[in-house]
């Protein structure tokens, strides 16, 4: 287990969307685990809902998840949150990571509630996914199914 | 990249890539398609995704595509594959995240002429008590464990609330439930997102749509499904609800620790699977049929919930609003079948993802009104475009494992048909060809634009050239119900 750090802001526009026939996709970047992970929550919120929907106020959700390897801590994680869109309308907005590994990750989780969602994802799919190593960090490209 | 020169034409409308194009393909895969829908897949990944299927261990003969073929994710939308029990795979992938999405078509006895002047009222009556779009919830207040009875018992559980008929049961496949749905395996998870969303349509794709039979091609077919020219019907698609989603969610991670267990080989972590005769197979498989069945009594209470639009809005005005089912058929389903292989009867899971069923006569189950004309088959057109009412054939069972296409099939991704059409535009253009809609999202409208889909004609043309279906009836949209 990694120790908890010091957080540093998230930074904008590291996710983007790219073409699928059927459903959507994001490629997802971030310079370390951690931030792949949060950045790669960040790019779902964006495609669901609009941030004029969004309550004023922020709601706190703990979080851990266990997987057998990084990509599935991806899907779990992002399932995780699909979960909470859809039962309480949570939406992501930044995480107190409190331990992470390749396997293992536990936060506690601060979202807004949304009002109107513009995209309904019904899940996080394995489709191709592989986190890869770049010369800036880590790269994903995660297909969710709409 | 699969290219036409990997491509082998077999017949006028089969196409094969054969088992040498890949070393880990078990079988050849087949797909049904003319040139011109060829040049619309050949920009994707469609094709390698059905090559992918045709590495699962235990699959039968080949692995098959319909006309409407696209990219998905692990399977192919479109794609059928039938594996040998018992230690053949099943996959939760080759299912999809909504387990038994699928089409109910429902008919009057009115005629265009008589709905024309009430048809906005319609569509309001049918918007409101229709709950439809992202995060909508459903009228149906279910108490502590109901749930998990409708899981189990499918539409019955409608018909014993009172949201069915003892004929509409009759007409739905599999009489509207699966026996062997176990609630005992469904996660918490589940349960939450289903809880509240019975009886309602979701967003995406999913509409309720007033039709008008625009033309039959087979009078003798038409009149035994109760079909005629001129005649108000209704379709429904959707399917499973967040309930499905999760049940999917849930097996595709837990079948992630069966690729090392049982020493899968795999081309792409979306088709995990396990063998049917495993203890993970046999649960996921008493799972799916739970979030069938839901599906099931999904679109049973939004037929329920149609009559009383029909009663509301044409009280008074039209005389005979009753409202009565032709057929409800699955197209995201995994089906433990026997067919007839190499000269036996062989028990296999036939997995349709984006595909249905199309028994040809004769077929024990299909309902006994039908069983003599063949399985009515119900494939929706893009908005704003022809649907179509086909029957199965003798033909499908030897070709297809029973199977057809499910509809249009997408050809645009979501992001370009938006940049291509504005949800307001195509409102007013639908509007001047007389098609009235009530979507709850102009984007969602725009990402649906019948520009983003293949024509549903041409794709139809090629399975009643194969002879996998033949053509009944061609329907066209009035008005449009969307989330």
């Amino acid at each position: 287990m990694v120790p908890k750090t010091q957080e540093k802001p998230v930074p904008l526009f590291r996710f983007e969307e790219i073409e699928h026939t059927a459903d959507v996709a994001l490629r997802v970047h971030g310079r370390d685990l951690k931030e792949l992970l949060q950045n790669a929550a960040m790019g779902m919120a964006h495609l669901i809902c609009e941030e004029t929907f969004l309550s004023d106020d922020y709601d706190l959700q703990p979080v851990e998840i266990r997987a057998d390897d990084t990509e599935g801590l991806l899907v779990e994680w992002l399932s995780e949150l699909v979960f909470m869109i859809e039962v309480k309308s949570f939406i992501f907005q930044r995480a107190d990571i409190q331990a992470i590994s390749e396997t293992y990750f536990k936060a506690k989780v601060y979202g807004k509630i949304a009002r109107e969602l513009k995209v309904h994802i019904k899940a996080v799919t394995y489709h191709n996914l592989k986190i890869e190593k770049t010369e800036n960090g880590l790269e994903a490209t995660v297909v969710f199914d709409i | 990249m699969i290219d036409s020169s990997n491509l082998i034409r077999i017949s006028k409308h089969v196409y094969e890539i054969p088992q040498t194009f890949r070393s880990d393909m078990r079988v050849p895969a087949r797909f049904f398609s003319e040139p011109e829908l060829i040049k619309n897949i050949m920009g994707d990944r469609s094709l390698e995704q059905l090559v992918n299927t045709a590495t699962l261990p235990g699959i039968l003969k080949y692995a098959l595509a319909m006309p409407d073929i696209h990219q998905g994710y692990g399977f192919p939308i479109g794609g059928v594959v039938a594996t040998e029990l018992p230690d053949g795979v099943i996959s939760p992938g080759g299912v999809g995240y909504d387990i038994n999405c699928g089409v109910r078509l429902l008919a009057t006895k009115i005629d265009r002429e008589e709905l024309t002047p009430h048809i906005e009222l319609l569509t309001a009556s049918l918007y409101n008590n229709c709950p439809s779009g992202v995060g909508k919830g459903g009228h149906v207040k279910l108490k502590k464990g109901e749930l998990e009875r409708l899981a189990e018992m499918g539409s019955r559980w409608a018909l014993k609330n009172g949201y069915a008929t003892e004929e509409d049961l009759e007409k739905t496949e599999e009489s509207g439930c699966l026996d062997g749905a176990d609630a005992g395996v469904i996660s918490q998870r589940a349960l939450d997102r289903g809880q509240g969303q019975v009886g309602t349509l979701g967003a995406g794709n999913h509409f309720i749509e007033v039709d008008v039979v625009q033309s039959v091609f087979d009078e003798h077919t038409a009149g035994r499904i109760g079909l005629f020219q001129g005649q108000i019907v209704v379709q429904i698609h959707c399917g499973s609800r967040g309930f499905g989603h999760q049940i999917c969610t849930d097996y595709v991670k837990k079948f992630q620790k069966c690729i090392k267990k049982y020493d899968l080989k795999l081309p792409d972590r979306e088709l995990v699977c396990a063998p049917l005769s495993s203890p993970e197979g046999k649960e996921y498989l008493a799972a799916m049929k739970a979030a069938a069945n839901y599906a099931f009594a999904n679109r049973q209470v939004l037929t329920y919930n149609i009559r009383q639009s029909f009663d509301q809005a044409l009280a008074g005005k039209v005389k005979n609003r009753h409202v009565y089912q032709i057929y409800d058929i699955a197209h995201n389903m995994a089906k433990i079948e026997e067919h007839h292989i190499d000269g036996k009867q062989v028990k296999v899971c036939v997995h349709r993802k984006g595909a249905t069923r199309a028994f040809g006569p004769g077929s024990p189950e299909i309902p006994d009104q039908y069983r003599d004309i063949g399985q009515p088959v119900l494939v929706p057109g893009s908005m704003g475009t022809s649907s179509w009412v086909l029957v199965g054939t003798r033909k499908s069972m030897d070709q297809t494992f029973g199977s057809c296409c499910h509809g249009a099939g997408r050809t645009l991704s979501r992001s370009q048909a938006k940049k291509n059409v504005r949800g307001t535009q195509l409102l007013e253009q639908l509007k001047a060809k007389g098609i009235h809609i009530l979507a709850g999202s102009m984007a969602g409208l725009a990402e649906e634009a019948p520009i983003a889909y293949k024509d549903v004609d041409r794709v139809v043309e090629v399975v009643h050239g194969a002879g996998i279906a033949t053509k009944v009836a061609r329907l066209e949209p009035l008005a449009v119900i969307k989330g």
